[in-house]
């Protein structure tokens, strides 16, 4: 019963969130709202059974990519920047969009028919260790390769922003 | 929650990623709705994992490769939203038109 309470509370931090970001007309509430929504989403891996992966988002995501979020608006538009009016017309083709979308993935996952396993997988194949030995052997070649595109991406980032 | 309760969370919150990618013309802020996309597809990537398949690292490494990934582009896309602001002083989206014709 309690258990139960706090996956829905993640849901609602998942769905508030995203709702804060997705409408918000100011930009910082957006992030904000972005942040809600990943510690949610990182409250939600844990319940499927993956801390690594949890710990991994609240520190890549929230303690990365959202603070370097906030750092390019500072640097960027001032903060007391107006807020350009919202574009009605936009807005509604977005939301349109947004609901056909929904529909059509709601009516397909409806009618899907998935072949569950009967019990989660043993205490073992969970593990961190088992998920570090799989990273370093069978898949090691993307663990390379996504070092490499991340170094890339910071060269690359560096000799993009810096003044010319 | 069952599998189709977390697919039906991940629908919705790729809407919302849609929503706000679609109808914002702050560079940020369509930033910002492409990561909710992209957490949306960790979400499925993680509740496939964890009810359908039988080894369970992985969607793990999945979802860990789409955040080093996610990393990366936000870095990249950070950094030309500062250069455009420097070159037009400006991030809106629909203000650059240079290269219109």
């Amino acid at each position: 019963m309690l258990e139960q309470a706090v996956i829905y509370t993640f849901v609602a931090l998942v769905l508030i969130g995203g709702g804060l970001a997705a409408f918000s007309r100011q930009i910082l509430y957006a992030i904000i709202g972005l942040g809600i929504s990943l510690l949610g989403l990182a409250g939600l891996f844990l319940n499927l059974g993956s801390p690594f992966v949890a710990a991994m988002q609240v520190l890549i995501y929230i303690g990365g990519i959202t603070v370097a979020i906030v750092f390019a608006m500072m640097l960027s538009i001032a903060m007391s920047i107006r807020p350009p009016n919202p574009d009605a017309r936009k807005l509604g083709f977005a939301i349109a969009c947004a609901v056909i979308f929904f529909g059509a993935v709601a009516h397909l996952i409806r009618g899907a028919q998935f072949q569950q396993i009967a019990s989660p997988a043993s205490e073992k194949a969970w593990s961190v260790g088992a998920l570090g030995h799989a990273l370093l052997t069978h898949y090691n070649v993307v663990f390379e390769a996504l070092s490499l595109v991340l170094l890339l991406a910071i060269i690359g980032a560096i000799l993009i922003a810096r003044k010319a | 929650m069952t599998l189709e309760a977390y697919l039906l969370v991940g629908a919705a919150l790729f809407s919302l990623g849609l929503i706000g990618a679609l109808s914002h013309r702050n560079l940020i802020a369509l930033l910002i709705g492409i990561e909710l996309m992209m957490n949306a597809a960790s979400l499925n990537l993680m509740a496939f994992n964890r009810f359908v398949v039988t080894d369970p690292t992985t969607g793990q490494i999945f979802v860990l490769i789409i955040i080093g990934l996610a990393a990366a582009e936000v870095a990249i896309f950070l950094s030309i939203i500062l250069r455009i602001y420097r070159a037009y002083h400006d991030i809106d989206a629909e203000k650059l038109t240079k290269l219109s014709g």
